[in-house]
């Protein structure tokens, strides 16, 4: 194959793109193209691509200030029991995630609620209920619940301070199952009646708000309802078979809700990682 | 082969754990992933300019308008279901003044409350606090109403992702005031012991078994702080969503029992004002917001 001028000078649609092109440029005061258009041809040209106009728009964004990606997070937290009237439960908990994207963890929480005589921890209403209407209530106290958990970020916002200072916060949900390790107080026959801790199987959901403090520490509150199945004391005393263990407890389980109020500290490791920006 | 004292085995194995503990814990806290965050150098025409720039101002001398749902939560024996409204004026985007309302148009007994009803037990020693289990619903206190007047006070504001799609304004508002909330509650009365033995309260006179006492209600308007919290997102420049936590504490007689006398000593046989206990009372509010003028003003 040969190539020659009459080749290149001959007007095919490229070429004629080529001359709207420099046209169009020299309307639009694009000076390469203006110039280019204004000189003559006197020799080959090379076919010159077709060129689009664009516009871009550039927003400049302020990065995320403190990722969780790939980073491990423990949680020490004071747990408080609110709905229940009878006894107060306070718990001392940990938790540790593991957050395997930016907005999504998996971990444990644990909590501690065996303080002491659980009866010292009783509400002025178990008396009163008592003394008033001649009833007893039946309570049971928690050793430890055990739960795993999945924690998903949907909300991540900031805050100013009047208009002075800024702090990053998130709001999370979370969710999981686990354990609880409960027995009834005996109050109906304490003389016969002993009860033996026992696990319920307790499933759990709830809402968290998180401050960074820094960008590894972080103050936290939870608002948790851990679920379960309670066996409670029976009510009724059968004086026929009073010392019949089989007869200790409640006919059916009463699903019982704990909404839990969680304050705490976050702490995430590593505490130093580097930000790693799209090429 | 060299043997060891115990001793000696159980001192290199703590020095091995110690050892692999820092190590771990050094590489926990000094090691370096890809997940990072920025650290912002501010220059240039940035340099020294206030936090926010562009300020929406969404309260500073607007009015703004909450209807809202409510409900009590914490109760002994009955929970109140609220409608209500809410004015607040801000003279300052963070500070500002308001005025709410809202009549309980449902009383919902509480799960205790039932329990009473079906499973209480009345004898001559607790025939004051207990006349009939049946009616037991009945003499229980009741919230009918609730009015009061808080200053606000917003210090902190900001905006908020959701889904990192939905991008909203929100903030957060403290308010302290007082509380007017009307309640019915048992009225009045005292046990005697006629010759035959027979158990009367008075008035009613001749009220056998104060079977009547039960039933008599009297209201009275229960004066109280009143302190929470509500967060609150602006979707709209005229238009939002609060939710509010409100405590309101103050004396009362929730169960209609006698629980003390003048002095403090129980019981005294008497159901009067010495029965009243302190309750922390509280509700949740659901409201939706309508801001006045509509159009909001920036800063610089």
């Amino acid at each position: 194959m040969e190539f020659s001028l009459d080749e290149v000078e001959d007007e095919g649609p490229n070429r004629a793109a080529q001359k709207k092109v420099g046209k169009d440029a020299k309307e639009e005061g694009d000076l390469i193209e203006q110039l280019a258009a204004e000189k003559e041809v006197e020799g080959p040209e090379e076919p010159v691509p077709a060129r689009e106009e664009t516009v871009e728009e550039i927003y400049a964004v302020q990065q995320i200030y403190a990722l969780r990606l790939k980073r491990f997070e423990i949680a020490p937290s004071a747990a408080f029991t609110v709905n229940d009237k009878y006894l107060r439960h306070p718990g001392f908990g940990v938790a540790a995630n593991y957050w395997f994207t930016n907005v999504l963890a998996i971990g444990v929480n644990f909590i501690w609620y065996d303080w002491g005589n659980p009866l010292e921890r009783g509400t002025t209403l178990v008396e009163q209920i008592q003394r008033s209407f001649r009833l007893g209530v039946p309570i049971n106290e928690w050793q430890f619940g055990l739960w795993a958990n999945f924690t998903y970020v949907p909300f991540y916002g900031k805050f100013s301070m009047f208009r002075k200072f800024l702090f990053q916060w998130d709001s999370y949900l979370i969710g999981g199952v686990g354990v609880m390790r409960t027995k009834p107080i005996p109050v109906f026959d304490p003389e016969i009646r002993e009860f033996n801790w026992d696990m319920q199987v307790s499933f759990n959901v709830g809402i968290g708000l998180r401050i960074f403090l820094t960008r590894y520490l972080t103050f936290f509150t939870e608002f948790r309802d851990y679920m379960f199945l309670e066996k409670f004391e029976n009510v009724n005393v059968d004086p026929a078979n009073r010392d019949d263990p089989s007869t200790w407890l409640a006919g059916s389980s009463t699903f019982f809700n704990n909404l839990t109020v969680q304050f705490g500290f976050t702490l995430f490791l590593p505490i130093k990682f580097e930000y790693r920006l799209p090429k | 082969m060299m043997n060891l004292a115990r001793k000696t085995l159980s001192r290199i194995g703590i020095t091995v754990a110690v050892a692999s503990c820092l190590l771990v814990g050094d590489g926990l806290w000094s090691g370096t992933h890809s997940a990072s965050a920025q650290e912002v150098h501010v220059t240039g025409p940035l340099a020294d300019k206030p936090a926010v720039m562009k300020l929406r101002l969404w309260r500073k001398n607007r009015l703004q308008l909450e209807p809202f749902f409510a409900f009590t939560v914490g109760d002994d024996y009955s929970r109140a279901l609220i409608f209500g409204g809410e004015v607040r004026f801000s003279f300052l985007d963070w500070l500002g003044i308001g005025g709410w309302g809202g009549g309980s148009f449902v009383n919902l007994n509480t799960d205790l409350t039932r329990q009473v009803r079906d499973k209480g037990v009345t004898t001559n020693r607790n025939r004051l606090s207990l006349p009939s289990r049946e009616n037991f619903p009945d003499q229980v206190g009741r919230m009918n109403w609730m009015a009061g007047a808080d200053v606000h006070f917003t210090p902190f504001r900001g905006k908020l992702a959701m889904f990192q799609k939905v991008f909203f304004d929100a903030d957060l508002d403290f308010f302290v005031g007082a509380a007017f909330v009307g309640i019915t509650e048992r009225s009045d009365t005292s046990i005697q012991v006629a010759p035959d033995g027979t158990q009367l309260c008075d008035p009613p006179a001749m009220d056998t078994g104060c079977l009547g006492s039960q039933l008599a209600r009297s209201k009275r308007v229960a004066i109280a702080p009143s302190f929470g919290v509500a967060f609150q997102a602006y979707f709209k420049e005229f238009m939002g969503i609060a939710i509010r936590w409100r405590a309101f504490p103050f004396k009362w007689n929730t169960g209609g029992t006698d629980e003390a006398g003048p002095d403090g000593g129980f019981p005294d046989g008497q159901i009067n004002s010495s029965d009243r206990q302190r309750q922390f009372n509280q509700m949740i509010n659901i409201g939706f917001i309508f801001v006045l003028p509509p159009k909001i003003k920036t800063t610089d």
